[in-house]
C-alpha cells in the first residue's frame, strides 16, 4: 500500500479564506451570543460596571483578532472566558477595587441545610432574599471560589470546562466548588437570620 | 451506601460528574432515605436559586452596540 508523502513544508492546513463579512458574521454568532454571560463574569470580577464593560469589550476585540484560531463549533463561551480572566489578571486586578472578601480560615464548616433542617427544610426563605443580596454574597468569596461558583454555578461550565478556564486540576475545582458553596450558604444565612426571614439557631 | 458516604458526593452527583456506577448508588440510597432525599432537594433548590438570582443581569445594551461598531473598524 502506498502513501502520500506529507508535502516538503508540513504547515498546519490553512482554513478557507473567509471574506470579512464572514469572519464578522460566523464571530456575532459564536462569540457575541455569549456577551452576557461574559458581562456578568466580569462584574463579578472586577466588582465594578465600567471595569466590566471595558473589560468585556477588550475580550472582544482580542478574541476577533485571534478569530482564525477559533475552531468552529467548539467551546467559544471557555474560550472567550479564558481571554477574558487572563486579561483581569494582567490588566484589571491591580486596580481593581474589589470590597473585603471573608478570610477563609476564619469560617467554620458551615451547611446550611443542617442549620435550617427543623425551622425550614423546604428552603421558603430564598425567596425573601432580594437578588441584589445574593450577588452581594457572591462578591464576599475570596476571588478563587467567587471564580469557580461563578463560572460553575452561574453560567453552567462543566467541571472540566472551569478547570480549563482556571487552569487548575478538575480535584481543586471540586473543592474550591464544595467551600465556596458553604461560605456562600453561610453568608446567605447570616443574612437571613439578621433579616428575621428565619430564626436561626439560639446557639450564640 | 451510608449517608456519609451520599452527602459527601452530593454536590457531584448534582452537577452530573460521578460515575455511573456511583450514580446509580447514590440514585439508590436517595430513594429510600427520607433525611438525604430531603437534603438533596434543599441542595437542588440553592443551586437553582444562585444560577436564577445571578442570571437575572445581563449585559447593557449599549456595551453590545459598541462592540459591533468596534468590529465593524476593524
Amino acid at each position: 500500500m502506498t502513501s502520500t508523502p506529507p508535502p516538503a513544508s508540513s504547515n498546519p492546513p490553512s482554513p478557507p479564506a473567509r471574506s470579512p463579512e464572514e469572519r464578522r458574521e460566523g464571530f456575532e454568532q459564536e462569540a457575541l451570543v455569549h456577551l452576557d454571560a461574559l458581562y456578568r463574569v466580569a462584574l463579578r470580577l472586577t466588582a465594578n460596571a465600567a471595569d466590566a464593560e471595558d473589560l468585556v469589550q477588550e475580550t472582544m476585540l482580542r478574541a476577533y483578532r485571534s478569530w482564525d484560531r477559533y475552531t468552529p463549533g467548539t467551546n467559544a463561551k471557555g474560550w472567550l472566558l479564558t481571554i477574558l480572566r487572563h486579561l483581569f489578571i494582567n490588566e484589571y486586578r491591580r486596580r481593581s477595587r474589589h470590597p473585603e472578601t471573608v478570610d477563609v480560615d476564619t469560617i467554620e464548616p458551615f451547611a446550611l441545610f443542617q442549620e435550617v433542617q427543623e425551622e425550614d427544610p423546604q428552603g421558603a426563605f430564598f425567596d425573601k432574599i432580594v437578588d441584589d443580596e445574593v450577588l452581594r454574597a457572591v462578591d464576599q468569596l475570596p476571588e478563587a471560589f467567587r471564580e469557580a461558583v461563578t463560572l460553575s454555578d452561574v453560567e453552567g461550565l462543566s467541571y472540566e470546562e472551569v478547570a480549563k478556564v482556571l487552569d487548575v486540576p478538575v480535584g481543586t475545582v471540586k473543592s474550591r466548588l464544595y467551600r465556596g458553596r458553604r461560605l456562600l450558604q453561610a453568608k446567605l444565612y447570616g443574612y437571613a437570620v439578621s433579616m428575621g426571614y428565619i430564626k436561626g439557631q439560639s446557639t450564640k | 451506601m451510608r449517608c456519609r458516604e451520599c452527602v459527601e458526593h452530593l454536590y457531584e452527583y448534582l452537577d452530573r460528574e460521578v460515575t455511573p456506577d456511583l450514580e446509580a448508588e447514590i440514585r439508590a440510597h436517595i430513594q429510600k432515605c427520607p433525611p438525604c432525599s430531603e437534603h438533596y432537594d434543599f441542595e437542588t433548590l440553592f443551586l437553582k436559586f444562585v444560577r436564577v438570582r445571578c442570571r437575572a443581569q445581563g449585559a447593557p445594551a449599549t456595551l453590545r452596540r459598541r462592540i459591533l461598531e468596534q468590529l465593524l473598524e476593524e
